[in-house]
């Protein structure tokens, strides 16, 4: 059966340490300079002494309504069976037009390939064999989850029936498979 | 900027050289319908303006597509787009549409240029069918040049709809009409000493009224932060002031008084026209 892959970024729990950005660069060989997923840190909220802020990490949302996908004039973006987004390196020819669709700002020309790149969920070199991505395994907060939403025993399948969790930018219809809990952060 | 704690920015996806493709694109679009309608409808009273027209509209969409192919991340594989379609993609459509205006102007300047020698006679039997054929590729390389934005539902300028109904975008009309506005003008400009004009300079008279009132509503359509701060100074000065009040105010001048203000007016048109296309592609990725 046809696997629902899933992130969850539990906000409450990540320190800011950038474990994953760096996990992901070793990972993926990401140029430098360049980032499939970084993790900035919020505006600073409220006054002194009363201020708080919090880590976000940004990556590819694996929208199932992906704009980057239905502008790509070659088919080089695609879903896969799992319904992971990725890029066929051998059909895209860098136009960019996906970069300027993506709402998440989570792809980039890649300065080495000449073709654009972003997170894959590690797909080829961890998800396929079992294995969970660079960013979630390295994750020292417990941060990050990753599973089958179309296993409703899998352990990010019972936590999203415990917690809520929100997808970003919701109001464009572009229905992410990323979830973030917000519980514990002030927004 | 600072990956942690950097204030994010919205990244430029496509930036000048894309803007400039757009404006050549329309450009050719609208220089193509110029020497084509004026074949068509009035063939011998203005033989200089249909030669003048040809040439920038064969010229104008090369460098584009030039432009394009280099702005491309692997410009060498720029092949694979006639390969690979995605009919669902605005950018795939646009490539046959784009490549078959490019080819009928090739073939038109051709007839036009070089074709009229006494041996090759039969070959003028071919020239309005060509043109006919070519107003429709022109007028689909101009609109294209809108609907190429406009498809990108989740940019909130570019996706803006036409007096706010959802399935008619307003960019294919906007670019449509400045295409032609400009397209004009570039071939006056390279026609300017060809006799009288006025009918011509009526034409533009009237797209830059018509294209005043659409920047109008695009400006009551959107979010006015999409003409604050660098976009402001190129909006007004460059869009509205340049490119379309005071080129209306000196043809109105020209046409009361009898004088030839061609050159200038023209000029500041094409200049609002390639204003106008850096600040849609720039505001819509600014903010």
């Amino acid at each position: 059966m046809a696997k629902k892959y899933t992130m969850i970024i539990n906000l409450a729990k990540c320190i800011g340490c950038q474990a994953c950005t760096v996990a992901c660069k070793f990972e993926n060989n990401v140029p430098e300079g360049q980032y499939r997923t970084k993790t900035p840190a919020t505006e600073l909220k409220g006054t002194y002494p009363n201020v708080s802020l919090f880590f976000i990490k940004e990556a590819c949302q694996m929208c199932q309504k992906a704009p980057c996908v239905s502008v790509c004039p070659t088919k080089a973006s695609y879903y896969n069976e799992d319904g992971v987004v990725l890029v066929d390196v051998d059909k895209c020819v860098g136009c960019m037009y996906c970069m300027a669709a993506c709402p998440y700002n989570a792809r980039f020309l890649n300065k080495e390939t000449g073709v654009v790149d972003k997170c894959t969920f590690c797909y080829e070199s961890k998800v396929s064999k079992g294995e969970k991505p660079a960013c979630v395994s390295t994750c020292v907060g417990s941060a990050l989850m990753f599973g089958d939403l179309n296993d409703p025993l899998s352990e990010a399948s019972q936590f999203l029936t415990k917690h809520k969790g929100e997808v970003r930018k919701p109001e464009l219809g572009t229905s992410p498979r990323v979830y973030y809990i917000y519980e514990g952060v002030v927004r | 900027m600072d990956v942690i704690w950097g204030v994010s920015t919205n990244e430029i996806a496509w930036g000048g050289p894309i803007a400039f493709y757009l404006f050549l694109a329309g450009i050719a679009g609208g220089a193509f319908l110029t020497a084509s309608l004026t074949d068509l409808f009035s063939k011998n009273q203005y033989p200089k303006v249909i030669r003048s027209g040809v040439l920038i509209a064969i010229v104008t969409i090369i460098i584009g597509l030039g432009l394009l192919v280099v702005d491309l991340g692997r410009p060498l594989s720029f092949w694979k787009l006639l390969l690979h379609v995605n009919m669902g993609s605005v950018m795939s459509i646009g490539v046959f549409i784009v490549s078959g205006f490019t080819a009928l102007a090739v073939v038109y300047g051709y007839l036009i240029w070089l074709g009229g020698s006494a041996q090759k006679r039969d070959l003028q039997t071919f020239r309005k069918p060509v043109a006919g054929l070519g107003i429709l590729f022109s007028i689909g390389t101009a609109t294209y040049t809108g609907f190429l934005l406009s498809a990108v539902t989740t940019n909130d300028f570019w996706y803006t709809p036409f007096l706010g109904i959802t399935s008619v975008p307003f960019l294919p009309i906007l670019f449509l009409v400045s295409a032609t506005s400009t397209g004009l003008a570039a071939t006056l400009i390279g026609a300017w000493n060809s006799g009288d004009l006025t009918a011509y300079k009526k034409v533009d008279m009237v797209l830059i009224i018509l294209e005043l009132v659409l920047i109008s509503i695009l400006y009551l359509s959107v979010h006015p932060i999409f003409f604050s701060g660098s976009m402001a100074v190129l909006f007004w000065l460059g869009v509205v002031g340049l490119g379309l009040i005071i080129p209306l105010l000196i043809s109105f001048y020209g046409i009361t008084n009898h004088k030839n203000v061609v050159l200038p007016v023209c000029t500041m048109v094409v200049i609002g026209g390639l204003s106008l296309r850096y600040f849609v592609v720039y505001t819509g990725q600014l903010f």
